[in-house]
């Protein structure tokens, strides 16, 4: 019977759309789904500690980002982002004065990443540090 | 028929509880007093406030008393010089107004000829930028009418020339940005690394060496050429979801076109 | 094929299936001259379906916290595989609910089928309209951008024009004098819990009454189009000689779903800003009003109305007396003609409703 061949062939396309389609929904969903790759871990950073006299910074990349390492004397070793939260310039880091200064909008921070005044509307992120045999590494 | 009366009370309330939800025009503004009443007045009293409307300033928050000084939240003392009210700034203190937030330009601004002229026929930053109806700074403010009130065009157009690039380059990139934002993906990280660079190049502006200029342009593109390869890969990526996108609707198509027909063959029997 | 054909047969002595099919899908006689707009229902029962599922899939990576919720929502868009996929959908899928359900609201409306005995039918669905629309304005809130943040506080600042109890009402809705943390605990439990359960049972309490009831004949291509029930008793419209749901009207009805995936994908894929304003990449910020707030198009036809009552409260009470007119419809038009064209005044009147509300949109929209 004609009709039944082309309902039939009908059938058969449907059948085949059908399954592309659910294909194409199950696969976003499934890697919705699928748990997140753990991050690579970024980059450690090293830096001699003789480098770093008290009261001094140094700029580094860290993660893909600028940080800063300060060696503040009494609080020790910090390292912080050196991206300054109000709008993304780079801080500096001004030594008579032992504070960071954002030449953008005037931020000022202490020399641990506290906001003293300025626009910033929280600290300098702190990243992980530690020293062994002189050697001070960031992450 | 009559209408049983909870169902009556239970359509009315949610009735009552939809419309309810229906929004009013907001009528939250921030209350400045400079603004209330020189907003009102005519001419030169009141021509500030519509000229800073608009504005870069307005934009961003920043009111008459952070350049002014004054007290907005106090109507009676608000121009009283005990709160800081300084009027109409001397053209010296100028820089040092504009300076307070803008640090780093004021910086370069007093180092560079402009600055060591000021007081002495140099510009201050209201000659360029003007004062309220203050713009974001671009290379257009540096063009022969403007320069040429005080000076030849043609050591300003050099410099012109030498940043002319990047600007371009800024400009396309701000706009792939903005195309790119309103899909929905986070452009925060870009935005941030580009507006960095951007002030770096921008502190060129107040510079007038040609070698510097020159060269630093070149060091701020190749910053530049990374963010953009970035923004490159996102639009790509969006580019292929599109492609997906019309692969699916086809195919939706064609399955509502299948239906149909085999729908046709039910018909005829 | 002697094991498939074994589990079938043993299937079919304990549920017999194959008279189910006979008399439930073969045996259902649908009226001859039933139309394309008799799928809407399918269609919205998908579209439901489909914001079930990406709504329980985003639930597993958003948090409800005033803290979080931006950026669960950011992480949603950019972290997680096709988290914007499914996040689209689900936006784009709400506002299609409420279009869909104005377009079978208003065949229902043309074609007389709100008519008696099928004034539960029509309250039922208008209690699911409404139930959308407080759905759709609860899920608003969630993401906790700017644009949630003060499309809601505009919106439910009506509340608190009611005299004596308003500002009570206010602060209970919003779990503070002003919206914060606390509303959006609250929206959250009516957007993924109360309100998804309520829908569906008026969903099964909608399909269980037209069922029962039987469809309704619609008034084109016959001579008499006066509505056949005669106020007695219960009687079930039967259509002898007419479509069977299986397989013809089921293909129907999968003809007009497919039909919508593809304009919902072309939606999904090629306009998702039109459903992403600006300030909904803006997390939420309490001190600082974003020029120009409005509410989702569903609403500009009512924020526009309210804006033009000199009184905010006797625009509320004007909207509420509209809308509870529309639920009763079927209670006040009692004529028996089904025909749009055999009953100018309705639908002079219904003409006139719509081209006020596109109006008032579109006004709302510009102004």
């Amino acid at each position: 019977m004609h009709g039944h061949d082309r309902r039939k062939f009908l059938g058969l396309c449907l059948g085949g759309i059908t399954f592309t389609l659910m294909g194409a929904a199950i696969y976003p969903v499934f890697k919705f789904l699928a748990p997140l790759q753990t991050r690579k871990s970024a980059g450690k950073v090293e830096i001699r500690q003789q480098d770093l006299a008290e009261g001094e910074a140094k700029f580094i990349e860290f993660g893909g980002e600028p940080a800063v390492v300060v060696n503040s004397g009494e609080h020790g070793l910090i390292a912080l982002s050196a991206v300054c939260t109000h709008l993304g310039c780079i801080v500096q880091w001004e030594r008579d004065k032992r504070r960071f200064l954002c030449p953008c909008h005037a931020g000022l921070y202490t020399e641990s990443g506290e906001v003293i005044s300025g626009p910033p509307p929280k600290q300098l992120p702190k990243l992980p540090l530690s020293v062994n045999n002189g050697i001070i590494t960031v992450g | 028929m009559k209408i049983p009366t909870s169902i009556f009370a239970l359509m009315s309330f949610l009735a009552c509880t939809l419309v309810l939800a229906f929004p009013a025009p907001a009528a939250s503004q921030t209350q400045n007093v400079c603004i209330q009443c020189h907003g009102s007045l005519e001419g030169r009293l009141g021509k500030p406030v519509q000229q800073w409307q608009g504005s870069i300033h307005e934009q961003d928050g920043v009111t008459c008393n952070e350049c002014h000084g004054g007290d907005p939240k106090d109507a009676v003392n608000a121009m009283s010089p005990a709160r800081g009210f300084i009027g109409v700034p001397e053209e010296k203190d100028i820089p040092g107004i504009c300076g307070r937030c803008h640090i780093g330009v004021n910086r370069d601004y007093l180092a560079s000829a402009h600055g060591k002229a000021l007081g002495k026929g140099g510009p201050s930053c209201v000659t360029c930028h003007g004062n309220h109806a203050i713009n974001r700074a671009s290379l257009a403010l540096i063009n022969e009418r403007s320069c040429s009130r005080c000076h030849s065009y043609e050591r300003a157009g050099e410099l012109k020339d030498a940043m002319v690039k990047t600007e371009t380059l800024i400009t396309t990139m701000e706009d792939k940005i903005d195309t790119i934002r309103k899909g929905g993906t986070d452009t925060e990280p870009l935005e941030k690394a580009l507006f960095s660079a951007r002030n770096q190049f921008h502190t060129l502006f107040h510079d007038v060496d040609v070698k510097k200029v020159q060269n630093e342009s070149a060091r701020i593109n190749r910053d530049l050429g990374k963010i953009d390869a970035s923004l490159e890969a996102i639009l790509k990526k969006l580019h292929e979801r599109r492609i997906a996108g019309a692969i699916a609707v086809g195919s939706a198509l064609l399955a509502a076109l299948i239906l149909y027909l085999l729908r046709k063959t039910y018909e005829k029997n | 094929m002697k094991i498939s054909k074994k589990t079938y047969d043993w299937l079919e002595t304990r549920l017999g299936i194959e008279e189910l099919i006979g008399k439930s899908l073969k045996g259902y006689l649908l009226p001859r001259n039933i139309n394309f707009w008799y799928s809407m229902g399918s269609i919205l029962l998908f579209i439901f379906a489909l914001q079930v599922i990406t709504g329980i899939l985003l639930l597993i990576y958003y948090v409800p916290d005033a803290e979080k919720a931006f950026n669960s929502v950011k992480a949603i868009m950019n972290e997680i595989p096709f988290g914007w996929f499914i996040r689209t959908c689900h936006v784009i899928g709400a506002s299609s609910m409420v279009f869909f359900l104005l377009l079978h609201m208003l065949s229902v409306l043309f074609m007389g089928s709100y008519k008696s005995p099928r004034e539960l039918n029509w309250l039922s669905g208008f209690m699911l309209f409404t139930l959308v629309l407080a759905i759709s304005l609860t899920g608003y809130l969630l993401p906790w951008s700017q644009l949630s943040f003060w499309a809601t506080t505009v919106a439910t600042n009506s509340v608190g024009t009611i005299p004596l109890i308003g500002d009570f009402l206010l602060e209970f809705l919003r779990g503070g004098k002003l919206v914060g943390p606390p509303t959006l605990g609250r929206f959250f439990a009516l957007h993924v819990a109360v309100l998804p359960v309520t829908i569906a049972v008026f969903v099964m309490i909608h399909l269980f009454l037209v069922k029962r009831i039987g469809i309704s004949t619609p008034p084109f291509g016959l001579d008499d189009t006066k509505n056949r029930w005669d106020d007695g008793k219960f009687r079930y419209e039967d259509h002898p000689g007419g479509i069977p749901f299986f397989p013809h009207y089921l293909l129907q009805d999968l003809t007009s779903i497919a039909l919508y995936l593809a304009i919902f994908v072309f939606f999904v894929f090629f306009t998702p800003s039109l459903f992403f304003p600006a300030d909904a990449f803006i997390p939420a910020d309490s001190l600082r009003t974003p020029a120009h707030i409005k509410p989702e198009w569903y609403f500009l036809a009512n924020y526009q109305a309210l804006k033009l009552f000199p009184n905010e409260f006797i625009g509320i009470i004007v909207q509420a007396l509209a809308m509870t007119f529309i639920a009763f419809l079927p209670f006040l038009d009692r004529g028996k003609e089904k025909h749009p064209l055999k009953r100018p005044v309705f639908t002079a009147c219904a003409i006139g409703g719509i081209l006020i509300f596109l109006a008032l949109t579109i006004w709302g929209h510009y102004s």
